[in-house]
């Protein structure tokens, strides 16, 4: 059947759900699991490469929408129905190259978070969603500026207008995301929104603009490309400084994760620098460490975020969690910042003598990764506790699953392989 | 048997076969027991290292880290075979003799331990193609003759010092004790083992392989020119030169005095310091200097080992005649035998001899190295047996004491006799050659000086070792103990190791490498050089001390005050750089990453970072879009800038 039928039929049912839910309020979590099961099967199904990506995607989906268990909103119901919003459109980015979509999908994602932000115990929380809402939106017109003009310079090339729209699309991810120095809005915002929805936000809700901003740059990169990426670089390395620095000297959990969201967002932005050449060989690494780098962060932070929600979780989980973030071989994270190093060091070959600014900046992400080691350690052990069999336990030991994924499964030849047709259809493509 | 098996044998039965003593150190009636597997590991040694010698030949390479170089590549040819069965066979003698010596020592564990280490360390370093292999034995030995020569490490025995306790010459105190002695040998070889591994790394870095006998030589010495090869060989040589004890590291040696007499006679015969004279002639055979006479530089090498070891020699021999403490005296004169083996291998670079198709050079210093190191083995043996026997570690026993130990007395006897160069005894024939060697060297290339010193070192050396068997046998003082009962396994230590010098004198008889000793022994000049050394041995069996040099004798007894360089000069310097560091370096690095610079920065950045959330959210917007605008102004201008 047609990818996007099914896409249109999960919709439908996802809103019913939602709708209905209003009535019965479990409505819209079966609702929202129905339609990730069908955008699943249908993603999977018309393009086999991206059934592991889909998998882990609806993974962390389910594990967003479990958590959601944890907290009585006000809307219980509709929350559900926005999450699965925020699946189906990040299962669908990839099988899509029409710019438009590409940009309706980023949106999708974006909105409904703005409505999650503000979910609480028993009401609203107004002061987080304003501050959260305005930075959203200034990053979304950005970004979509941005998107636009790069792709009308591919049509007709024009250095400004190219520069210009480079610039307003990596500042537009940047505030999206919480690159330093735009992430003002994170760390009151992780501090002060529930945790819960801060796990969707932290994990669910980064992985679409990363990729779409991957695939606009490369789609219109050009001779330029080069010189400018030097901004991303620089940005990157703020943005890792910062937030391992604000971690390392920060003391509640929550504040820690929003400094580390910070730091990890710098180690994923580096990768935006192989927009420089289309062959799907060269971008290939990027795209398996920009993905396994926001899977391993969306799974640590949904562990931590439901440890304090829970108000603790099983120690070991916890350190295992840590250790992904450090990247300690062989959990994922440190697959996730092998590969942002390897294609780091790809550029820098390319590049050659001018390549050594990236040979630096993979050394700062070395450096920052040693930083980090402290308080992810510190992190582990304040919310780690005895087991019980709580949704927060479960949640965490889905997450240790996640990231552990890679144990098992050594090398990563078979998530590098289904990266590889995913890169070469993009490059196709351009 | 398989030649895997032969080598895993041959290397890892001592290792092995002492481990189990080494883990019942707490059990005393284990430790009784258990020194016999010891030994008998070693015997397996003897065993292959036999075999070796009559059914392989060649190299035998064992990749390990091939990338690097690194591989366990084991060479069979003349030098190693012969050596080899040396090595293992001294071990295995002094072991014999060991398990009387050693009986009732406080910990027996450590010393089987490190005795077996060390055997297995120079028969690795023997055998070895690689020169990383071979680096892993040097270092073996390093680490276990620290253990050994410290092994009386609580320092509580007079018996196991070195000079008289309480005796200060200047402000140094002229006696060291075990621990001292164990640290002077570590710190020593560390401090030529370093250029050592340093030169190592260029070979394999301009050479691209590590094994001795495929290295290009020749190429290798062309491309480094002639100040690099001068500095690539002098490291090298640091490393054997500080091993062997020459001039001026030789201090470490006559304190190792401190261990037991076992470890002294293992040390001087067939290892450590032998291992220097021995990677010094492996070397050369595979350098092949006498056809390397175009490249620039390498004389300067050997002339300069020739220098260094013929110093030694002389050193060492005239220290010996002034000695007044047994093992020490056999100290100094192994330094001075040492300094021979390198000397004779120099002279290689000047004598294209052919002797059954090897370098007579090399073949006349391997020979007098394989004679030495059974002499002075036997001699030592019979050192330790007398300091158990008169519990003195000076020089003392008259006529009669000689008559009661007739058995040491006349294996001294012969063992002096047979390593001094006697006509028609042992060495005489090898020390022929090297008359004729140095010989050469005076009527073709008109260096004079190598010979007269050889002569020179030849009496003193023959002088030095009649003042042993004289003062310990004949006219020594009477012993004020004496304690002769028991002894057996000693005694047949040492018989065994002095029979040994029989079979060699057969082999100058038979082998047909042996031709040119047979031939240069009937030279005028050998027979003259031969009887001047029997009219100064009987001499100084005779008068072996002079009361009115005995001022002269203490300078000499004191190694002319070389401690000076070891115990202050050396020490002052690394203070004085400790000290610039303490004060001035330390402070610096824990200023930079510890205490200001960087953990200042830290803070500084930290405090920004965290100034930034005020919590209202007017001021991050003025942050960002401020942030945006002035990067998009800026980019701006610069495109326009760079467009234009």
């Amino acid at each position: 059947m047609d990818l996007l039928v099914m896409m249109l039929a999960a919709l439908v049912i996802l809103t019913l759900c939602a709708v209905l839910s209003y009535k019965y309020r479990d409505l819209g979590l079966i609702g929202a699991i129905v339609a990730a099961i069908i955008a699943f099967w249908a993603v999977s199904s018309s393009n086999p490469e991206l059934t592991i990506y889909c998998a882990f995607v609806f993974v962390i989906g389910i594990i967003n929408l479990a958590s959601l268990k944890a907290i009585k909103s006000v809307i219980q119901g509709v929350d559900y129905g926005l999450v699965g919003l925020m699946i189906l459109a990040t299962m669908y980015i990839f099988t899509t190259q029409d710019l438009a979509m590409i940009l309706v999908a980023f949106v999708l994602v974006s909105v409904p978070t703005y409505i999650l932000v503000m979910i609480r115990e028993g009401g609203t929380n107004v002061e987080v969603g304003i501050k959260y809402i305005t930075f959203m939106v200034l990053a979304t017109v950005l970004f979509l500026i941005g998107a636009v003009i790069l792709a009308y310079t591919k049509s007709a090339p024009n250095a400004i207008l190219y520069i210009l729209g480079y610039v307003m699309l990596v500042l537009g991810l940047s505030i999206e995301v919480g690159v330093a120095p735009l992430h003002e809005w994170v760390p009151d915002v992780f501090t002060s929104a529930d945790p819960i929805p801060m796990s969707i936000i932290a994990s669910l809700a980064k992985i679409v603009p990363f990729i779409v901003a991957l695939w606009v740059l490369i789609y219109s990169a050009c001779d330029l490309t080069a010189s400018i990426t030097v901004f991303t670089a620089v940005l990157a390395a703020i943005s890792m400084f910062t937030g391992n620095i604000g971690a390392l000297t920060s003391k509640e959990p929550a504040r820690v994760l929003a400094y580390s969201t910070v730091a990890n967002m710098g180690y994923i932005l580096t990768c935006l620098v192989v927009a420089i050449n289309p062959e799907p060989a060269f971008i290939c690494f990027a795209l398996v460490g920009v993905v396994l780098m926001l899977f391993a962060n969306a799974a640590g932070k949904i562990g931590f975020f439901n440890a304090i929600k829970g108000k603790g979780a099983y120690t070991p989980l916890m350190y295992l969690l840590a250790f992904s973030f450090i990247g300690l071989p062989p959990l994922m994270g440190f697959w996730g910042k092998f590969f942002i190093l390897a294609s780091l060091v790809n550029v820098g070959l390319f590049l050659g003598d001018a390549g050594l600014i990236y040979y630096i900046l993979a050394a700062i992400v070395v450096i920052n990764s040693a930083i980090s080691v402290p308080y992810y350690l510190r992190l582990a052990r304040d919310l780690g506790g005895s087991w019980q069999f709580n949704l927060a336990n479960v949640i965490s030991l889905v997450a240790v699953i996640i990231v552990f994924i890679t144990v098992a499964f050594i090398p990563v030849d078979w998530f590098i392989n289904s990266m590889a047709v995913v890169a070469q259809t993009i490059g196709v493509v351009i | 048997m398989s030649n895997e098996l032969i080598f895993l044998l041959l290397f890892l039965a001592p290792v092995v076969s002492s481990i189990p003593i080494a883990l019942a150190y707490k059990s005393k009636g284990w430790t009784d027991k258990l020194p016999y597997l010891s030994v008998f590991g070693i015997f397996i040694s003897v065993v292959m290292s036999i075999y070796i010698l009559f059914n392989l030949e060649g190299q035998y390479p064992y990749p390990w880290i091939p990338d690097l170089g690194i591989n366990f590549v084991f060479m069979i040819d003349y030098l190693s075979s012969y050596m080899g069965v040396v090595t293992a066979l001294i071990a295995f003698f002094i072991a014999i003799y060991g398990l009387d010596y050693m009986k009732g020592d406080y910990r027996p564990s450590w010393y089987w331990f490190c005795f077996n280490l060390f055997t297995a360390s120079m028969l690795l370093v023997v055998y070895s193609d690689n020169l990383f292999l071979l680096f892993v034995g040097w270092e073996g030995l390093g680490a276990a003759s620290w253990g050994l020569i410290g092994h009386w490490f609580r320092d509580d025995d007079d018996i196991a010092y070195v000079g008289k306790a309480g005796r200060k010459v200047g402000p140094l105190e002229f006696s060291w004790p075990p621990s001292f002695g164990g640290w002077r040998a570590i710190s020593t070889i560390r401090f030529g083992d370093v250029p050592m591994f340093l030169a190592i790394a260029a070979i394999w870095v301009f050479a691209g392989t590590l094994n001795i006998s495929e290295i290009d030589w020749h190429t290798l010495f062309i491309t480094l020119g002639a100040a690099g090869t001068i500095i690539l060989m002098v490291c090298l040589l640091m490393g054997l030169f500080t091993k062997s004890a020459q001039v001026p590291f030789s201090e470490w040696l006559m304190t190792a005095m401190t261990g037991p007499t076992t470890v002294s006679a293992l040390l001087h015969s067939a290892t450590m310091v032998a291992a220097g004279a021995f990677v010094f002639l492996k070397l050369t055979w595979y350098i092949e200097p006498w056809h390397l006479h175009d490249v620039p530089g390498l004389e300067y090498v050997f002339i300069f080992v020739l220098a260094i070891g013929l110093l030694s020699g002389f050193y060492g021999a005239l220290c010996g005649t002034g000695m007044r403490e047994r093992k020490v005296l056999l100290a100094a004169s192994t330094m001075s035998s040492i300094g021979l083996m390198f000397a004779a291998g120099a002279t290689s670079y000047w004598i294209d001899i052919e002797v059954a198709g090897m370098n007579l050079a090399l073949l006349v210093a391997f020979w007098y190295m394989a004679i030495h190191a059974f002499a002075k083995a036997s001699l030592f043996l019979v050192a330790g047996h007398l300091i158990h026997g008169t519990h003195s570690r000076f020089l003392c026993g008259d006529l009669e004491f000689g008559k009661r130990m007739k058995t040491a007395f006349a294996v001294t006897l012969i063992a002096s006799s047979f390593l001094v160069g006697i006509p028609l005894l042992t060495a005489y024939w090898v020390k022929s050659s090297m008359d004729v060697l140095y010989e050469h060297l005076w009527l073709h290339h008109d260096m004079l000086w190598p010979i007269v010193l050889l002569i020179v070192i030849s009496l003193l050396y023959s002088a030095v070792l009649a003042k042993f068997l004289s003062l310990n046998f004949i006219k020594g003082e009477k012993p004020e103990h004496e304690h002769l009962e028991g002894g057996g396994l000693m005694k047949l230590g040492y018989v065994l190791m002095v029979a040994m010098l029989f079979v060699i004198s057969c082999g100058i008889i038979i082998f047909e490498e042996a031709a040119h000793f047979r031939h240069a022994g009937g030279e005028a000049m050998s027979i003259g050089v031969g009887l001047a050394i029997l009219v100064v041995f009987i001499v100084a069996v005779y008068k072996p001390s002079i009361s009115a040099l005995s001022r002269f004798g203490s300078f000499l007894n004191d190694r002319m005050y070389l401690p000076y360089l070891n115990d202050y000069i050396l020490p002052k310097i690394g203070f004085f750089i400790s000290h610039i560091l303490d004060d001035y370096v330390n402070p610096a690095i824990d200023g930079l990453f510890n205490t200001k610079v960087i953990p200042g920065l830290f803070g500084w950045t930290s405090r920004r970072i965290r100034a930034i959330q005020s919590g209202y959210l007017s001021r991050y917007i003025n942050i960002v879009l401020g942030l945006v605008m002035i990067i998009l102004v800026i980019v701006v201008i610069l495109v326009r800038g760079v467009w234009q």
